[in-house]
């Protein structure tokens, strides 16, 4: 059994997107070293086209990871406010595989470097045993 | 780790060289470090990423304070090194 540190129903206290651009549903994971992340891909996904999911949206998804699981941990702060992150850059994208409809995405974020609020993250979209897409990101913390 | 300051230059020139895919010749002791490298501020979490891969130990932003030349750098990392 999964233990869901965040569900869908409470993700957008952690996240600063709004539907029809959600693309993460619940945080399973967060530590300092990373987060992992859940999201079903719906049929009426504003991204999908012809069954098919687009990368533009799973890269998307490995951002709001980021931004759900550092949400989420500064919200374990005494008296901290939530702080929003900013997608610095986007490198090393590779694409493996397609998803469509109905497909569970896990996706895992490690966390490689920190260097005073800019931190280099690397993301994993799977589905199944498949990866889908692995980036790096620098995510600016405001 | 124990390295001589050549040895600290050669290694720093190749991976600076290679990742920001500037001429290992147009780093010089006395050149602008941020200059050279065209370096902008996200560069820099790549930079300790670098220095920690190649050099063993983790810089601060204090630390950069005190780095304009690479000869700065190279000079910051030989202190590192002695208290590592």
């Amino acid at each position: 059994m999964i233990i869901m540190l965040v569900e869908k129903e409470n993700i957008k206290k952690y996240i600063p997107q709004r539907e029809p651009f959600i693309m993460i549903d619940s945080l399973l994971k967060a530590d300092e070293k990373g987060f992992l992340s859940s999201f079903k891909v719906e049929n009426d996904n504003i991204f999908i086209q012809n069954n098919i999911l687009s990368e533009a949206a799973i890269v998307e998804n490995i951002a709001q990871t980021c931004a759900a699981g550092f949400g989420y941990l500064s919200s374990l702060e005494v008296d901290s406010e939530p702080r929003l992150g900013f997608i610095g850059a986007i490198t090393k994208l590779e694409v493996f595989n397609e998803v469509a409809t109905n497909a569970l995405i896990e996706t895992q974020v490690q966390i490689v470097n920190t260097f005073e609020n800019i931190h280099l993250i690397e993301g994993v979209a799977r589905n199944a045993t498949q990866d889908l897409i692995k980036c790096q990101m620098k995510i600016v913390l405001g | 780790m124990k390295m001589e300051r050549s040895e600290i230059i050669s290694v720093t020139k190749k991976f600076l060289s290679e990742e920001f895919e500037v001429d290992i010749e147009t780093i010089e002791d006395d050149g602008n470090l941020r200059d050279t490298l065209d370096l902008d501020s996200l560069d820099y979490v790549d930079l300790v990423v670098l220095i920690e891969e190649n050099l063993g130990f983790k810089p601060t932003a204090e630390d950069f304070k005190t780095v304009a030349t690479f000869n700065d750098f190279y000079n910051l990392v030989e202190q590192k090194l002695m208290n590592v």
